[in-house]
């Protein structure tokens, strides 16, 4: 047995363990849910769920208001945990150890909980809204069974974690690089937009995917503070799934789901896969 | 060393199979270990396997009697399975329906709870024994009509309504009619809510009763899907009171959703589960100025059930328990635990019992329509939740 022979073995045995656990649950489920999808009442094969999907106006509706509400959290999430890593990698001080001490905290909240405190805060007759009512403020805009609400709710839920993954990012980037690019006379934007940004650009694609593929398929949230029409996917599916029991549909809705995800997975590993090449070659 | 070493395994192995004897012991046959202990009495102890879904409340409700049944009778002893709501009462009468098939007898389930739905479904596949006073006595408090309702197959021990709950400091002129109840919406705008249907019984019977108003009376107990072409009338109506409803179309999830709005004062009246307003009151989550009240024609409402499947084999066992479960005594906590309506008539209870259920306990109507409730939903969802 050659060397090369030897070595191969080892390593797709390696690889192995870990590719069965994908198969068994992830490729097998997404197949049978696949051929799920393209059964039609009569019992045969066609592309009928999915035309329901894409005509009907209510299901057209719930994608694009998924889709909203995605992309806006996405980039609103990003925004903020990036402007927060980016503030608690370059200052110091009474504020910094502040929120270092402290924005891990809705981690480790139950989401149904944290759902409900967002309730009984923002609701029409909330805390909220009673301390403006004593400030002189009537109205206060609709937040609970709206879009608004989902998306705040989305904020609470994901900004800990991209923080998270965004600082240790950051802190990868060498402080030396950073005071040479002020030697030679750099500006603050210019070594922001040259130096950090592109230096920690691959984190910042893993924490999209992250949050783009949290925030599609949510459920908690949506479910409780969403408005009824339109639905978010998750709360749509489970209400095809269970109450109206059909399961091709609902199997179909959660496949689409799924495609949006790996277009989405498609960059990361794109790119990812672009690094690997610079780096070998 | 070894001496040690071999008396240490021999411990720990004694530990383990005792452990694992004694938790086979009181899952499966709760008579042997005893009988093995040698603390059992003389008599066989008997243990039958009792089915039951439902809210938290009802769980907690059969946590309170089986005790107090199983100190009355050492000898037998009630294996409870709850299965929570929503996710297992069709497998659990799908369960029993197999064994029978296969013959096997009633696939290890003597008692099992459900609506009025499962009843009949068992009735037409020969599923549930014949119940008579021979066997349990009780039965003689039970109303003689609703026995017959269901042929003797199966015993109503508690019921429960959809009511209109209120605020009465701010409904002065209280609904009578369910016209009554769409004039107070319209002239009284983002002050009513119902639940989403789906989610939740009250909103289910708001819906349901809406639209079933146009019909004939008897369509209620109509399975047949040909009869939702008459519809239409039903559904426009819920179309158009959508934009006076809380937030002008907002219809909030579960029947706690409708109940929280109502706490905390966004809404002046709901449609809600009788049990669930008695109870919240009680525990003091309603304010106290919340009072309920029946309409005419009335909501859904209606006994929760218990059978015994005809091919159990413990059936003395569970005729026993069901006889504890229709005594005063028991129904007493079911008023008390869930505030339920009891199952038996309200002269065998106490006067105090009978007053608190003036008004809420009669005049609901019991919807029996199958799986046409699944297409109801999917119509409100598409035309009035997103219009």
């Amino acid at each position: 047995m050659s060397k090369s022979f030897k070595r191969g073995i080892l390593g797709i045995s390696m690889v192995l363990p870990s590719f069965l656990v994908l198969v068994l649950i992830v490729v097998i489920p997404i197949m049978s849910s696949l051929r799920e999808s393209l059964k039609n009442d009569n019992g045969g094969y066609d592309l009928s769920n999915y035309t329901y999907l894409f005509t009907d106006k209510l299901m057209r509706s719930n994608i694009i208001f998924t889709l909203e509400i995605t992309i806006v959290s996405s980039i609103l999430v990003l925004l903020i945990s990036y402007s927060l890593a980016v503030y608690m990698r370059f200052n110091n001080g009474f504020a910094v150890r502040w929120i270092r001490r402290t924005y891990m905290i809705p981690i480790f909240i139950p989401s149904v909980i944290a759902t409900y405190g967002l309730i009984q805060l923002l609701g029409n007759h909330g805390w909220m809204a009673r301390i403006l009512y004593h400030l002189g403020t009537d109205s206060f805009p609709r937040i609970i069974f709206d879009m608004k609400g989902i998306i705040l709710a989305n904020l609470w839920f994901n900004i800990p974690f991209t923080t998270m993954l965004l600082g240790s990012a950051l802190s990868g980037v060498p402080d030396a690089v950073i005071e040479s690019a002020k030697d030679v006379g750099a500006g603050r934007m210019r070594i922001f937009f040259r130096l950090i940004l592109p230096l920690t650009f691959k984190t910042l694609l893993v924490a999209l995917t992250f949050v783009f593929m949290g925030v599609i398929g949510s459920f908690t949230a949506p479910f409780l503070i969403g408005p009824n029409a339109p639905q978010m996917l998750g709360v749509s599916m489970e209400q095809i799934f269970s109450v109206f029991q059909d399961r091709q549909l609902a199997a179909a809705t959660a496949f689409f789901t799924f495609l949006l995800c790996s277009f989405v997975g498609y960059f990361y590993i794109r790119s990812m896969i672009k690094e690997e090449s610079v780096r070998s070659s | 060393m070894l001496n040690k070493k071999s008396a240490f395994a021999f411990v720990t192995s004694f530990v383990l199979a005792a452990s694992l004897l004694s938790g086979c012991g009181s899952s499966k046959d709760g008579g042997a270990s005893s009988a093995a202990e040698g603390t059992g009495t003389s008599s066989k102890q008997v243990e039958f396997s009792f089915y039951y879904s439902g809210s938290q409340n009802v769980d907690d409700l059969w946590k309170n009697l089986i005790p107090m049944f199983e100190e009355k009778n050492p000898d037998i002893k009630v294996k409870a399975v709850y299965v929570p709501s929503g996710t297992g009462a069709q497998p659990t009468y799908d369960r029993i329906l197999a064994a029978k098939q296969s013959g096997k007898g009633s696939g290890d389930i003597d008692l099992f709870e459900d609506g009025l739905g499962v009843v009949t479904k068992g009735q037409k596949d020969d599923l549930w024994d014949n119940l008579s006073t021979d066997h349990i006595p009780n039965l003689n408090n039970v109303d003689q009509n609703t026995l017959n309702d269901v042929s003797n197959l199966a015993i109503p021990y508690r019921s429960s309504a959809v009511v209109l709950a209120y605020n009465s400091e701010t409904v002065k002129d209280v609904p009578k009619t369910l016209d009554d109840v769409y004039e107070w919406i319209r002239s009284h705008p983002e002050r009513f809510a119902y639940n989403d249907p789906s989610t939740g019984g009250a909103g289910s019977s708001f819906v349901t009763t809406s639209i079933y108003k146009f019909l004939p009376e008897d369509a209620i107990h109509n399975t047949d899907p040909s009869i939702e072409s008459q519809w239409d009338q039903g559904f426009s109506l819920l179309k158009d009171l959508g934009k006076y409803m809380y937030g002008k179309g907002i219809y909030p999830k579960k029947n706690q959703g409708t109940l929280d709005l109502l706490t905390s004062g966004e809404v002046d009246m709901i449609p809600a589960w009788s049990d669930m307003v008695l109870d919240q009151l009680d525990k003091g989550q309603l304010p106290e100025t919340t009072k309920i009240t029946q309409i005419t024609p009335g909501f859904n409402g209606g006994p929760t059930y218990l059978m015994v499947p005809k091919l159990s084999e413990k059936k003395d066992a569970v005729y026993k328990f069901l006889d504890f479960v229709l005594s005063p005594e028991a129904q007493n906590v079911v008023v008390d635990k869930m505030h339920g309506f009891p199952g038996i008539k309200l002269t065998n209870m106490s006067q105090e019992v009978q007053d608190s259920f003036k008004g809420a306990s009669e005049g609901f109507r019991s919807f029996n329509i199958g799986d046409l409730d699944k297409d109801i939903n999917k119509r409100w969802q598409s035309e009035v939740a997103a219009q």
